[in-house]
């Protein structure tokens, strides 16, 4: 458990319902409430502009064949930080989303919460 | 004499009509190569020839071009109406006439009628056959037309290495075009620049009026600049847009190429050497072959994710180490089993029977009925099938009908509403022992549910019978739909 993620809401995207168990299992160790998980880009769309709480999203780059990018944008609006997942690691981020924080695929459950604190802007002192 | 880029007679003098006892109307717009021939003889038909070819050399390269000495005879209508030939030598000069563009819309013919010169020298060498240059000789020319005679035999040798090398130019399978002037008129191209172009006809056409559709390209200015700077230009796999097809959209290719200066005896640039090489299949391969390696890397990646995913939760499940490895193991396996079911249909998909037959004849065949039509599932659909399948032979096998004994399953599917169509399918446990809904929902159960809603958008559910499990799982075919 992170005291410093304790009870923040994580909206999931991901498309693999297994790598999906294992973000919410990761996540709900680290004291997260998963929201999600999505396996689409319309219902990932429709959480992440309808949700009325997010402290945090995980993204998954790829899915189903469609790029997360429309509900990057969407939460970037709403001020709500996220971390990008990717087999392809930071390498596989389009130019314009080059150096936002990056998870790649498999994950370990460090990479994850130093990712989302990152995004969050949490550090510990 | 003025032709016109026809080679059809424009006009004449009366010089040219006196001559060639022919009335001006009978030749006006008519085509200079049928109206005369180089009448009989062995040397008429290569007399024909060079005259042509003079006309074509100076159409294509817009410049003058002499014939020192041409034999060629005028047909003349004698006192009985009968043709015969009066047997005269010319020298000629062909002059280009070009309009504001550099096109040659003219062509100026200046003849020297040279016969009596030539009548003059045969008569004094048969008269002094012994000596083969007199005073007269060379006071009459008789040395200047030998002369004259060599340089037009070179002229001819010159004129077959030229077509020589045009043909190569022409034929060989790189496109090669010659751009003239300022305006970059097209001189002259290939056939491989003509099929890239759609085979338009663009001869003497300014570029930008030749291929419109270059605009905005950069093409139109990089010629600019190779004619004024003399600096020649290299395109690699450049994209360009081009109407290929009349009417048509434009499509794109990929050129490797050159633009050539080229320049005048005087060093001056004058025109562009284009050649070049379409690479379009190359650069298409390459993409292709890059999208392959990034969705090969994705898949990994996702996969060994998957792996990753049921060794955590299969190790939460299990506290002994050899039956984790054992669990864990036989996941891993069912996994395998699907991918090289994919891979024999190079990861087009799979047939749903395949599928359910691969996970489940471990557990003895006669004790399960597979029952259904033939469907085909995509590659997702298969992977998610088989581990949901694995699941339930497994539970099948530890805890339900496949439990030694007499116990049986049935798989039964169907494929209905074909506008959108739904696969249902059900997987009936009987002659087992009776089970009970689990206490805690283990892994399996949640891996079921968890892939038919999320992995399928379909729906699932499990019936915990007296005589046996029932799952009954719904899932549409085309997702796009659903």
């Amino acid at each position: 458990m992170t005291i410093a993620l304790q009870g923040r809401r994580v909206l999931v995207i991901e498309d693999e319902s297994l790598v999906a168990m294992l973000l919410e299992t990761i996540l709900e160790d680290m004291g997260c409430v998963v929201v999600g998980p999505e396996s689409n880009i319309d219902d990932g769309l429709i959480a992440a502009t309808g949700e009325a709480s997010l402290d945090a999203a995980l993204l998954d780059v790829n899915v189903a064949g469609r790029e997360v990018f429309p509900v990057a944008e969407a939460l970037r609006a709403r001020g709500v930080p996220f971390v990008f997942s990717t087999g392809y690691g930071e390498a596989g981020l389009p130019e314009h989303w080059r150096g936002h924080p990056t998870i790649q695929k498999p994950f370990t459950e460090g990479a994850i919460r130093d990712a989302l604190m990152k995004a969050m802007n949490i550090s510990l002192v | 004499m003025l032709l016109d880029a026809q080679l059809c007679y424009a006009g004449m003098n009366q010089a040219y009509l006196d001559v060639t006892h022919r009335r001006r109307e009978e030749l006006l717009g008519k085509p200079v190569l049928q109206e005369y021939d180089a009448g009989p003889g062995e040397e008429a038909a290569e007399n024909n020839r060079q005259l042509a070819a003079s006309f074509e050399k100076v159409l294509t390269t817009g410049q003058s071009d002499h014939l020192a000495v041409l034999h060629y005879p005028i047909p003349i209508q004698n006192a009985e109406g009968e043709t015969i030939y009066d047997n005269r030598y010319w020298s000629a000069t062909h002059t280009p006439i070009k309009d504001e563009s550099g096109r040659v819309t003219h062509i100026l013919q200046h003849t020297t009628d040279i016969t009596e010169l030539e009548r003059l020298r045969r008569q004094v060498a048969r008269l002094r056959p012994e000596e083969t240059t007199s005073a007269l000789d060379s006071l009459i020319g008789g040395g200047m037309f030998r002369r004259a005679m060599s340089v037009q035999a070179d002229n001819r040798r010159l004129e077959t290495e030229r077509r020589q090398l045009m043909d190569m130019f022409m034929q060989t399978p790189g496109f090669v075009a010659v751009l003239n002037g300022p305006q970059h008129v097209i001189q002259l191209h290939n056939g491989s620049y003509g099929q890239l172009i759609g085979h338009r006809d663009v001869l003497g056409k300014p570029i930008r009026e030749a291929l419109p559709e270059l605009a905005g390209q950069g093409y139109y200015d990089c010629l600019d600049d190779v004619l004024a700077t003399g600096e020649p230009f290299q395109g690699r796999q450049s994209p360009v847009q081009l109407q290929q097809t009349p009417n048509g959209s434009l499509t794109t290719r990929y050129l490797n190429f050159i633009y050539q200066p080229i320049r005048n005896d005087a060093g001056e640039i004058i025109g562009i050497f284009v050649q070049g090489h379409d690479v379009t299949e190359t650069v298409v391969a390459a993409e292709r072959q890059k999208l392959m390696i990034d969705e090969l890397n994705h898949r990994v990646k996702n996969t060994l994710a998957t792996v990753q995913s049921i060794a955590m939760q299969t190790a939460r499940s299990h506290d002994d180490p050899r039956t984790f490895a054992e669990t864990f193991q036989s996941r891993i396996l069912s996994l395998s089993h699907t991918h090289d079911l994919l891979t024999r249909s190079h990861w087009e998909g799979a047939d749903l029977r395949e599928v359910l037959e691969h996970e489940t004849t471990a557990h003895g065949l006669h004790r399960l009925t597979l029952n259904g039509p033939n469907v085909a599932l995509d590659p997702a659909m298969a992977v998610s099938l088989g581990m949901i399948f694995h699941e339930l032979a497994t539970n099948a096998a530890k805890y339900g009908a496949l439990t030694p004994g007499e116990g049986r399953v049935l798989v039964d599917w169907s494929v209905a509403d074909l506008n959108n169509p739904q696969l249902a399918i059900q997987w009936r446990e009987m002659g087992g022992p009776a089970v009970a809904p689990p206490e805690r929902r283990g892994f399996g159960s949640r891996l079921i549910e968890r892939n038919v809603r999320h992995d399928l958008a379909g729906a699932v559910q499990l019936h915990y019978r007296d005589d046996g499990l029932t799952a009954e799982i719904t899932i549409p075919l085309n997702k796009e739909a659903a």
